[in-house]
């Protein structure tokens, strides 16, 4: 193992990344080639710490600490989640891995917490999201991510998720992009050499370049309309692909698994580079000029081509990663981009069960206004009457009148509230004609304090 | 967009039906059961939204089975055909270790064969490189395999596109569950300020009542 050793040492802050998927105070894993810009850190709290410590790895314990002390007293409550859970995040940290926002990601709260108050709610969700994120993706995300707390917290979760996600150009997208592999690579954005993408050509790429040179806030809309381009671009430049490097056909072994697996996969999609390819277990790739013919180095080739194109396909869905290349950094933004979408999902299942607490989801008064289009069919109504008499405040109770409001609009219903107590009242002055005067009062005074308890 | 929006529609209905299923059988839940039953029917109704086209879907229905709690609410929510679902490639874990004993005797071979080489011939930078690279993202295609749910027993390539479906349905998810949630938020605010106006309601109404039933008062005493 002395080569490990050697390479034990260049690896050491790779070896310090712990992924744990499965907790929630989980830890952050750290990307030593992704490149963020200390100014752009620097204006999240805290700003005279994040420069003092930049570049400093191994001050990132004290670090920890100087945050766990300065975010209590200094943050807004949300930071109150924390609980202890900083603790376990304290990991120990790469080089330049402080750059990537170490002291700002939040757990989301492992112990329910209510909130003191339903407006921290998208606060903290917007606060955790962007702290998620701060620690994987890179500059352009920034200028949206950094916002100061509680203000529109939603309009920068909009690079991320509540977006519409355009399913469909990119699972047209992934159908026709297997055709061939092999030749789709010729188009990709430059890249460098380096982990296992070493054969790939720069050929303009030009919905890629685009991409990377778009500002990530309007990266998703225009995904569609570039995966199209993309699309179209792809298959045109197959015949001089073909010319260039897939014409000739080298028969392959059958021996190589993962490209038999992935042939019966993919081949139906129909390599147009094989074209006449007799039996569907081989791939006919042509040796490149200057490189080995051996059948196991064009077989680690075509698989490698596979996968490449694949972690392209990847890397228009995780935002942020058109600037990134290679493999390795490729799938630690996936990595983090899937862990980051499954955190959230706990956490607004999280928020669901606080705000809802009988479970009683009327969606098609909620969402009417939101961007569904028409939903057919009834959802789960869940035998709410039309409950307007208002004198009793419960939480369930609000919830139900809430749903109903959603539906009619809270206009309405003002409108309505008058003349239920007038209703009232006509029963007060009436009670007030049938009886004396002391009863009268009595009655008077027994009525109004049931709601004057309302009163802030 | 077109598949987005249809599998929206159909995680709604999904999730939904599963929840009623839910609260039928627990009435008094505190939040943390709540949270975790909302989520089990989200995650249910993703996948059963698929209709077992993708091995990820057909991997999480079948952990959920295996889970006491979760059974019932699967077994109820989904229909019969689709509850024939088992986890693929069972059959390849014990490849899946043979190979990797035999990868890491290669690994071993290769990394001792680099050593020598580097000894010969001083330390070609590229060949490091390209190793440090594939030890790298070996490490990394590991993790995502626990990520993605029954991805431990998938090879590389099937990794990557369940990964990506996967991502897609989960913005899918994250999407509605953040509508809904903030559908409601919204509504119980505006419900709250509704309160507000309707306290100032309240008492001057009251203030009214009482100033004319004194008033009566008054003139039918004098």
């Amino acid at each position: 193992m002395a080569g490990d050793d050697e390479i034990e040492g260049g690896n050491r802050d790779e070896e310090q990344l712990h992924y744990n998927s499965a907790n929630l105070p989980s830890d952050w894993p750290f990307n030593t080639s992704n490149d963020l810009t200390n100014t752009s850190m620097s204006m999240v709290t805290n700003p005279t710490i994040w420069d003092h410590h930049n570049t400093t790895s191994q001050n990132l314990g004290a670090f920890c600490d100087m945050n766990l002390q300065n975010n209590g007293p200094t943050s807004s409550s949300s930071l109150g989640f924390r609980k202890g859970n900083l603790v376990d995040v304290c990991w120990a940290p790469p080089n330049s891995a402080i750059k990537r926002g170490g002291g700002m990601f939040l757990p989301p709260p492992a112990a329910p917490m209510l909130p003191h108050s339903l407006s921290q709610f998208p606060t903290d969700s917007g606060f955790i999201e962007r702290a998620a994120r701060l620690s994987s993706f890179s500059v352009g995300n920034f200028e949206d991510m950094i916002n100061p707390l509680g203000n529109a917290p939603e309009s920068s979760l909009i690079p991320y998720s509540s977006r519409p996600v355009q399913g469909q150009p990119q699972e047209g997208f992934v159908g026709d992009g297997f055709k061939s592999p092999s030749g789709v690579n010729d188009e990709s954005r430059p890249k460098q050499g380096g982990s296992g993408f070493s054969g790939n050509n720069s050929e303009g790429g030009g919905g890629q370049d685009e991409n990377s040179n778009e500002g990530i806030g309007s990266k998703k809309r225009r995904r569609s309309d570039q995966d199209t381009e993309y699309n179209q671009t792809k298959r045109s430049p197959q015949t001089p692909n073909e010319a260039i490097k897939n014409n000739n056909e080298v028969q392959q072994k059958g021996d190589n698994n993962s490209n038999s697996v992935a042939n019966k996969s993919s081949g139906k999609q129909g390599k147009q580079v094989s074209s006449d390819a007799n039996k569907e277990e081989y791939i006919h790739v042509r040796a490149r000029r200057g490189q080995a013919t051996n059948s196991h180095s064009l077989a680690e080739r075509v698989r490698r081509e596979k996968i490449s194109e694949r972690m392209k396909f990847l890397q228009d869905l995780v935002p942020g990663c058109s600037k990134v290349t290679g493999k390795a950094v490729m799938l630690d933004e996936i990595i983090n981009y899937v862990q980051s979408l499954q955190r959230q999902v706990e956490f607004l299942s999280m928020k669901l069960a606080t705000v809802n607490p009988r479970m009683d989801f009327n969606l098609e008064g909620l969402l009417a206004k939101d961007m569904l289009e028409s939903r057919g069919g009834p959802s789960g109504t869940l035998g709410f009457g039309p409950d307007m008499t208002m004198p009793s405040f419960n939480h369930s109770q609000m919830a139900i009148n809430s749903h109903l409001m959603a539906i009619g609009g809270y206009k309405d219903h003002a409108s309505n509230v008058p003349s239920s107590w007038d209703d009232e009242l006509h029963n007060i002055v009436q009670m007030g004609l049938n009886s004396n005067t002391p009863i009268g009062s009595q009655n008077l005074g027994s009525a109004p304090p049931g709601h004057l308890k309302t009163e802030p | 967009m077109q598949t987005s929006s249809k599998l929206k529609k159909v995680f709604i209905k999904k999730w939904v039906k599963g929840l009623e299923i839910c609260c039928y059988s627990n009435k008094n839940m505190n939040a943390i059961e709540r949270k975790k039953k909302i989520k089990l029917c989200a995650d249910i109704a993703l996948a059963s939204a698929k209709n077992a086209t993708t091995s990820w879907s057909n991997a999480l229905i079948f952990e959920a089975k295996q889970d006491e709690e979760s059974k019932i609410l699967v077994n109820n929510l989904l229909g019969r055909r689709e509850l024939k679902r088992f986890k693929p490639q069972n059959t390849n874990h014990h490849m899946i270790k043979y190979h990797k004993r035999v990868r890491s005797k290669k690994i071993l071979k290769k990394s001792r064969s680099v050593s020598q080489r580097m000894k010969k011939m001083g330390p070609p930078k590229s060949n490091l490189a390209i190793f440090i690279a594939k030890r790298l993202v070996k490490k990394r295609t590991q993790v995502l395999k626990k990520l993605v749910p029954g991805g431990e027993s998938m090879d590389e390539l099937s990794l990557i596109r369940e990964a990506l479906d996967y991502i897609l349905s989960l913005e899918v998810q994250v999407d509605v569950m953040r509508s809904v949630a903030n559908a409601t938020e919204v509504s119980i605010q505006s419900c709250l300020e509704i309160l507000n106006v309707k306290q100032k309601i309240e008492t001057c109404v009251l203030i009214g009542t009482y100033c004319r039933v004194l008033n009566y008062v008054k003139k039918s005493n004098g």
